[in-house]
């Protein structure tokens, strides 16, 4: 049994991050913290050093979650993945985190998504396929040798 | 010193037109101003002048005479074009130039200026000779088009400067809009689904599932509308796609497959909300029977452009075959309902074993798709 994922959740609609640390606890993550700016955010990162940080581009104060998964590059070890209703404010390479799961998402998206990152972190390169619903970085499918489905995500 | 001699003939007989040198006296009488100067004297004065030269000008004769013609110019003469009459006369060459000029009174005329030298035969320069014309007013009239010209497109620079920000603003407000609506679909979806957890009473629980299934088959239709440039249309396929997957997974059985086999059907954006929520329905219910029962299947879908119609077929092939919902409960009447709205055929075809649905989506009017 490998041990479970030790994740951060950087998210200001409180019902959003509720329902997403629910997840996490179903399948049988850790949450280590969550914050809602950029700088608690990065704070957080540096403390707990987790594996996957879920960050909203829109964070409180107006501050912005490409700023705080930069700030978060230090963190050795650190998967970063977007959630956001504005996946177009994303640039292509997604600034160096793994992936994006455009809002709304179904809990069954996200839901998808856990295995398939665990499986990158612990057991590279993945056995499953990329879930669909969830938008990886060109880096990332290359770094783990994806194939993407038909039609995309 | 002929023509030298011919001018001074007929300056002699100034009243007397007609009468010595023809040519002359033409020059005298003529409307059009005229000077001669010589160049050979020093600083090459003007030595004839016609009457209209000076009714143009304002001077008597006697002022002009002897003169440079330089006291034409003044503060307001371009430097540009007095350097070039310098220089057609130092290279004897004529010359054609708008000049602003100053009167005896001080008011200024466009003087539309032509200079030619005059040389005998054996190539000496003898004179130059100039005619002036008045063209104030093609030259007022010129550079008020150029002014009201330039008016114009300032206006036109300013009005679309003006629309751009306006565009922009709207542009700005729109993805606002767009992220709220994201956003509230998500918080709606999270609460039925925290609310799902905390129920001990399965029916219950089950009653909300599904409502977050369709709160969240609307955030799937909703999302895919924005993320192209065209929001006029959306993919029917990708929205099955989606729909169907989120659907397997949530059934939490990895003995239930999922086949796909979709081919892009864009579809007008005003019926995606529809669309999406009918195939929600008809996917759960073909499911359904299927979850209740053991072994292994598979969910097939299939997606078809059809013209501008689009076809689905949605198919399980394990145990658990669905019958069409009854038309007294609620999914039958949103089925049903749904197909009058999107004036869709919904066919339940009988299997052996587990359950064939076919749907026809119309494309409906060409007007409905522009307004949508």
């Amino acid at each position: 049994m490998t041990p479970p994922l030790r994740i951060i959740v950087v998210e200001d609609e409180t019902l959003i991050l509720m329902q997403i640390e629910m997840l996490l606890e179903e399948a049988g993550h850790e949450v280590v913290g969550t914050a809602v700016t950029r700088d608690e955010a990065i704070a957080l990162a540096v403390e707990t050093r987790p594996d996957i940080a879920f960050v909203d581009l829109r964070l409180k104060d107006g501050s912005s979650g490409l700023e705080a998964a930069r700030g978060m590059r230090g963190v050795a070890g650190l998967t970063v993945v977007f959630m956001t209703a504005n996946a177009r404010e994303l640039p292509d390479d997604l600034d160096g985190a793994a992936a994006v799961i455009p809002k709304p998402f179904s809990e069954s998206v996200f839901g998808a998504a856990l295995p398939f990152l665990e499986e990158c972190l612990r057991r590279p390169p993945p056995g499953s396929p990329p879930p669909q619903g969830v938008r990886l970085a060109p880096w990332y499918i290359e770094r783990h040798g994806l194939v993407l489905p038909a039609g995309g995500a | 010193m002929e023509a030298d001699e011919a001018w001074r003939l007929t300056d002699r007989l100034q009243a007397e037109h007609g009468k010595g040198d023809p040519f002359a006296a033409a020059i005298r009488a003529t409307r059009m101003a005229m000077v001669i100067t010589d160049p050979r004297l020093p600083d090459n004065p003007i030595v004839f002048v016609n009457d209209a030269f000076l009714r143009m000008t304002g001077y008597d004769r006697t002022e002009v005479m002897g003169v440079n013609c330089r006291f034409l110019q003044g503060p307001g003469t371009d430097r540009g074009d007095v350097l070039s009459i310098r220089e057609a006369i130092e290279g004897r060459r004529d010359i054609a130039v708008d000049l602003l000029n100053y009167r005896k009174d001080g008011t200024t005329f466009w003087n539309a200026l032509y200079m030619s030298p005059v040389v005998n035969e054996a190539g000496e320069l003898l004179y130059f000779f100039a005619s002036q014309l008045d063209v104030t007013d093609r030259i007022d009239a010129d550079l008020r088009i150029r002014t009201e010209k330039a008016d114009v497109e300032r206006q036109v620079a300013e009005r679309t400067r003006e629309l751009m920000q306006a565009l922009e603003a709207r542009t700005l407000l729109g993805h606002e809009v767009d992220h709220r609506v994201k956003n509230n679909l998500q918080v709606i979806a999270s609460l039925l689904g925290m609310e799902a957890r905390a129920m001990e009473d399965p029916r219950a629980r089950l009653a909300l599932r599904t409502m977050q299934e369709r709160v969240e088959a609307l955030g799937t239709v909703h999302k895919q509308l924005y993320q192209t440039a065209d929001a006029t249309r959306f993919d029917v396929a990708e929205c099955a796609r989606a729909i169907a997957t989120d659907l397997v997974q949530a059934s939490g059985r990895a003995d239930i497959h999922l086949s796909l086999d979709t081919e892009a059907a864009l579809f007008p954006a005003a019926k995606a909300q529809p669309v999406a929520l009918m195939l929600n329905e008809v996917v759960r219910e073909v499911l359904r029977p299927a979850i209740a029962a053991e072994g292994e299947g598979s969910l097939g879908l299939v997606t078809r452009p059809d013209g501008r119609d689009v076809r689905v077929e949605v198919m399980y092939d394990g145990t658990g075959s669905a019958e069409a919902p009854s038309g007294s409960g609620l999914v039958g009447r949103l089925i049903k309902s749904l197909s009058r709205q999107l004036d869709a055929d919904v066919e339940w075809l009988p299997m052996g074993r587990g359950t064939r649905v076919t749907i026809r989506l119309p494309h409906g009017p060409a007007a409905e798709a522009a307004s949508a």
